[in-house]
């Protein structure tokens, strides 16, 4: 019953919205109810609609097909994060030299050390470019994965992975080793978890968003423009 | 939301000329870009964009459903690719937080030394 309902096409569409937004806000209501961390909205809305659909045997292309509205959200939605950058940028624009250094860092130690020890471990090079690219945003991490001759979709899947470890772990991660500063908080999930974590701690406050959207951005740019070089120096090395 | 259409718009033309990045990030300086020099007046927007940020991360579930197309993969390469991204992702956490917040630190004591208890 439930499936023939579903294969139709606008009543799925309106289903497959509706009912994503609802088991988010339900997740979401009930999080801070219990006052727990762990009850992630984002994550456990995927969990429960994987497990939906796979119960009901319905293929991920069509839940995507029909989710398309929440998904043509997604680049208003980033844009819309340049809001709290806005209101940020004095303080930003005194502090560049010092964000920008660490953010080469960052960026310079995610590539090398997973593309080192993806290559020993696995011994992969398109695997191991996948994960060098994993915590940059999405359409970039793609195309240059294609650039390099990555693997495309072992670098979708671990961006996913990356965006939701640094988005559940981060926050108390950081908090207990004492970076308690909610630009040093927002930089690194920025740097580490791409928009899935920006979206997170944007939830937090006005500031992670700010300075998480920077290091989302700036990120993607070190990490466009250098990887190429550092990952054919790597491969030379190895 | 106008001017958050426009900014997606001029993004994907920038995207399209120079494509660098992607259009959503272009998009995002425009907006901030826009809302610097004045051409959209940021008090007025405020509200709908601050209800819009804290509820983005509905717009990521769809996307996020999407490991579920991988399943075979994990099964391939086991565990291994799981355990290297948590591991390279905590290993960035650690060393881009622990930097800034020293800087941090170091600028509090400079910008209000002795007013400020941490």
């Amino acid at each position: 019953m439930l499936a023939e309902l579903l294969n139709h096409h606008l009543l799925s569409s309106i289903f497959a919205v509706v009912a994503t937004i609802a088991l988010f806000q339900f997740v979401a209501v009930f999080q801070r109810k219990l006052n727990a961390i762990w009850l992630q909205p984002m994550l456990v809305s995927i969990l429960v609609i994987m497990s939906f659909l796979l119960w009901q045997n319905i293929s991920f292309d069509h839940y995507f097909a029909s989710s398309w509205f929440l998904n043509a959200l997604l680049e208003p939605a980033v844009v819309a994060l340049g809001f709290p950058l806005y209101q940020h940028l004095s303080t930003i624009t005194k502090q560049w030299k010092s964000i920008l250094l660490v953010l080469c860092i960052g960026a310079f130690i995610a590539i090398v050390t997973s593309f080192v020890v993806t290559m020993l471990l696995i011994g992969d090079y398109a695997i191991a470019v996948a994960l060098a690219l994993k915590s940059v945003t999405t359409p970039i991490a793609i195309a240059i994965a294609g650039q390099l001759d990555g693997n495309t979709a072992i670098t979708a899947f671990a961006i996913i992975l990356a965006g939701f470890f640094g988005a559940l772990v981060g926050p108390p991660w950081l908090k207990f080793i004492n970076v308690n500063s909610p630009k040093a908080q927002g930089l690194a999930i920025g740097a580490a978890s791409h928009a899935i974590g920006t979206a997170t701690v944007s939830n937090i406050s006005y500031e992670h968003a700010a300075y998480s959207s920077l290091a989302l951005i700036v990120s993607a740019v070190i990490t466009a423009t250098f990887s190429p070089f550092i990952i054919n120096f790597l491969v030379t090395l190895l | 939301m106008f001017a958050i259409l426009s900014c997606v718009a001029l993004g994907k033309v920038c995207a399209f000329y120079a494509p660098l990045l992607p259009g959503s990030l272009y998009g995002l300086m425009l907006f901030t870009l826009t809302l610097h020099v004045r051409i959209f007046d940021a008090d007025r927007i405020k509200d709908s964009v601050v209800w819009g940020v804290k509820h983005m991360g509905v717009c990521f579930v769809p996307a996020g459903v999407g490991i579920m197309n991988h399943f075979d993969l994990i099964r391939q390469f086991g565990i291994t690719i799981v355990m290297i991204t948590f591991i390279t992702t905590f290993i960035l956490l650690t060393i881009v937080g622990l930097h800034y917040q020293r800087y941090a630190n170091d600028q509090d004591e400079n910008d209000d030394e002795g007013s400020h208890v941490s």
